[in-house]
């Protein structure tokens, strides 16, 4: 009886401590998951956006080297969208039920982006854009999606407040590519030229197709517009660059909303002195010491200095870094901590804020191109600008 | 009355520019559908690849133009000669080759852009070779840079030469026996699996130049290999396959429609009105304009 008695209290005691150790180990467990942020990177590592998804990659890698330094904070799983809508929505849907990720990002492209955020709201995945100024993504009633570049409505805007810093009441020109971004690009142009008393002389936008531009360059020219802006697609914007040049136009007179480094060199040394707009310049005064560690390290890596678009997604790993402790306890507090961030960007010291549909703080630096050589160019800085999402009817503007 | 000037000429520079560089292009192309019954349909992506491998051995490789450039004519005839080796030959025989051709050729233009997203379209989204001349001339009133005008000068004279060789070198004239009539060429004495070959190493020779002349004349991207592709199938038939000459004239009727519609319609009507020019030839001649 005793030796029964004595057994069964062994085996009671036996279990109670394997329960214990166990329950100890799973909060082990627990505790070292919770420190790692596990984030689902859907991005265009092939297909047309190639190009800008590695770049991206290469970029956040980067960042993650330097945020993991001291132990595992972030791990991104990567997942290639292939550049196809319904492609990066199978990954976010992967990345969502088989890799559990409690965030998902990456991606470098407006309709890669438009196709995740669908599945990210209606499946309260949150979902962190480093690339991508379609309107859209932070429409009103958006609750998942937060996007780190400002949208392209506000681009628009920049320019015609440049415009008008320049020559008030200057007459412009537009010749310009047709694709979404820049729809909406030229929404905010308009919208603001026309409170701000900028008449625009001609507005001649091309099929992503077109190839050349002499006839309508000509025609351009004609009407003598104080300034041209150039927006082509792709390969495009160099060829409608190199012949306004051609055709007369100064350097001075052209404007480009956006500018990236392959881009910018593209336009070729006949473009020094014209303007473009940017979130990132390797070229900027106000870089921090993290921003030219950067941008060596990038060059060294890459050999070009990194645009905007590597610079988001090396600020948005950084960024991740930094709310990784509160966000990896799940997907309701990293929507939470990223409602509420308070944050600068690592590179630049720009505030990283979002309002209650997601959309980024407002701000565009506008550059001068001072000279271009095989792989770099130079910049100076002529003017920036901050400004709230509010500033404009930008959901109302927008295609 | 200046600005009308300058607009005249420029349609002018537009349309004779981009007409002799796309017929160029197509030429290459109608000489191999004319002679093998081999709708290249990767001639486009050739084309592409041209300009992208002169623009990598200028840029990154340091190579200068006269040597870059025949290093790119040999590099595409390196890939059509081993791929005659080892697919195209085995179809000469057949009756129904064109869409066995086709299907093949269409597949490898997948691979070829596969390739070029790959390699290329890691290093950058766009590629600008660097200007052969600087400075610019003057259609007058109109200014022209002097590289377009360089690419101008060398596309007309492939053309030139191209023709001249179909009519005066026996070469040539057995291509042109092949183009008529195979059957009958057979007869005189023509070795018609040779004149294949010759075919397709001219048509791609063509091809290539065509490929770097327009990274010269303009800027190229990863897409305008398809865009190619649609527009020089469109000469070739309409031209009549096997035609240079028909070629280049539906080539220069495609860049001054495109050059005339710009004066007075959106872009996009302008880019598409070349169509319309096209069906309407069609209309006119159901075969071609030079067909055989």
């Amino acid at each position: 009886m005793t030796t029964n008695v004595r057994k069964a209290t062994g085996r009671v005691i036996a279990t109670g401590a394997s329960v214990a150790l166990l329950a100890v180990a799973s909060i082990g467990i627990e505790a070292s998951a919770a420190a790692t942020l596990r984030v689902g990177w859907n991005s265009e590592l092939s297909g047309a956006w190639t190009f800008t998804g590695g770049a991206c990659l290469d970029a956040a890698k980067l960042a993650l080297d330097e945020v993991n330094a001291n132990g595992k904070r972030v791990e991104l799983v990567i997942q290639d969208n292939q550049t196809n809508p319904a492609q990066a929505a199978a990954a976010a849907r992967l990345l969502d039920a088989q890799e559990k990720v409690t965030l998902i990002s990456g991606t470098t492209n407006s309709d890669t982006s438009l196709a995740i955020y669908g599945f990210a709201e209606d499946n309260h995945l949150p979902f962190l854009v480093p690339v991508a100024a379609f309107p859209r993504l932070t429409k009103p009633g958006t609750r998942e999606t937060f996007r780190m570049e400002p949208d392209a409505v506000g681009w628009g805007y920049v320019a015609a407040k440049f415009f008008k810093s320049l020559k008030p009441n200057a007459t412009i020109g537009i010749m310009s590519s047709d694709f979404a971004v820049n729809r909406a690009i030229l929404a905010g142009l308009k919208y603001q030229a026309e409170k701000d008393g900028l008449k625009i002389v001609s507005e001649i936008v091309f099929p992503q197709t077109a190839t050349d531009a002499t006839v309508q360059v000509a025609q351009m020219k004609a009407l003598h517009p104080d300034f041209v802006y150039v927006a082509g697609a792709s390969a495009f914007d160099a060829t409608l660059t190199h012949q306004l040049i051609d055709f007369g136009f100064k350097p001075e007179q052209l404007y480009h909303p956006f500018g990236a480094p392959k881009q910018i060199l593209a336009w070729g040394e006949s473009s020094a002195g014209s303007y473009y707009g940017t979130f990132f310049d390797h070229n900027l005064p106000n870089l921090t010491e993290n921003g030219r560690r950067f941008v060596d390290a990038f060059r060294k890596a890459k050999g070009y200095s990194p645009g905007y678009q590597e610079n988001f997604c090396y600020a948005t790993v950084h960024f991740l870094g930094e709310i990784a402790d509160k966000a990896s306890a799940g997907r309701d507090q990293a929507r939470e901590v990223l409602r509420g961030a308070d944050s600068k960007e690592i590179t630049t010291g720009v505030p990283i804020q979002f309002d209650e549909s997601g959309a980024r703080t407002e701000y565009m630096y506008v550059m001068q191109l001072k000279s271009v050589g095989k792989d770099d160019f130079t910049a100076t800085k002529s003017s920036y600008l901050e400004w709230s999402a509010k500033t404009l009817p930008i959901y109302d503007l927008a295609p | 009355m200046d600005g009308y000037l300058v607009v005249a000429a420029s349609v002018i520079v537009s349309g004779v520019l981009v007409g002799t560089i796309y017929a160029v292009v197509a030429a290459g192309l109608s000489l191999i559908h004319g002679t093998i019954l081999m709708p290249q349909a990767s001639n486009g992506q050739i084309f592409l690849g041209a300009g992208l491998v002169l623009w990598w051995l200028q840029t990154q490789a340091g190579w200068p133009l006269w040597l870059a450039v025949p290093a790119v004519i040999a590099a595409g005839l390196a890939l059509v000669f081993s791929l005659e080796l080892l697919v195209f030959r085995r179809f000469y025989a057949r009756a129904d080759r064109s869409i066995t051709y086709l299907v093949v050729t269409l597949g490898l233009a997948q691979m070829l852009s596969g390739l070029y997203i790959g390699a290329f379209g890691r290093i950058s989204d766009t590629f600008s070779v660097p200007p052969p001349a600087r400075g610019y001339a003057f259609i007058d009133p109109t200014p022209v840079s002097n590289a377009r005008l360089l690419a101008f000068t060398a596309a007309a004279t492939v053309l030139c030469a191209l023709i001249a060789f179909l009519r005066l070198h026996r070469f040539g004239r057995a291509l042109r026996a092949v183009f008529q009539n195979r059957d009958v060429a057979r007869l005189r004495g023509i070795d018609i699996i040779s004149t294949y070959r010759l075919a397709l190493g001219l048509g791609t020779a063509v091809t290539t130049v065509g490929g770097m002349l327009y990274a010269v004349a303009f800027t190229l991207d990863l897409t305008v290999g398809w865009t190619m592709t649609l527009i020089t199938f469109s000469i070739m038939i309409v031209g009549g396959p096997g035609s240079v000459l028909g070629a280049l004239c539906v080539g220069l009727v495609f860049g001054f429609t495109q050059a005339i519609v710009s004066v007075f319609a959106d872009p996009t009507i302008a880019t598409f009105a070349y169509l319309l020019a096209m069906l309407a030839m069609l209309f006119l001649r159901p075969n071609g304009l030079f067909s055989r």
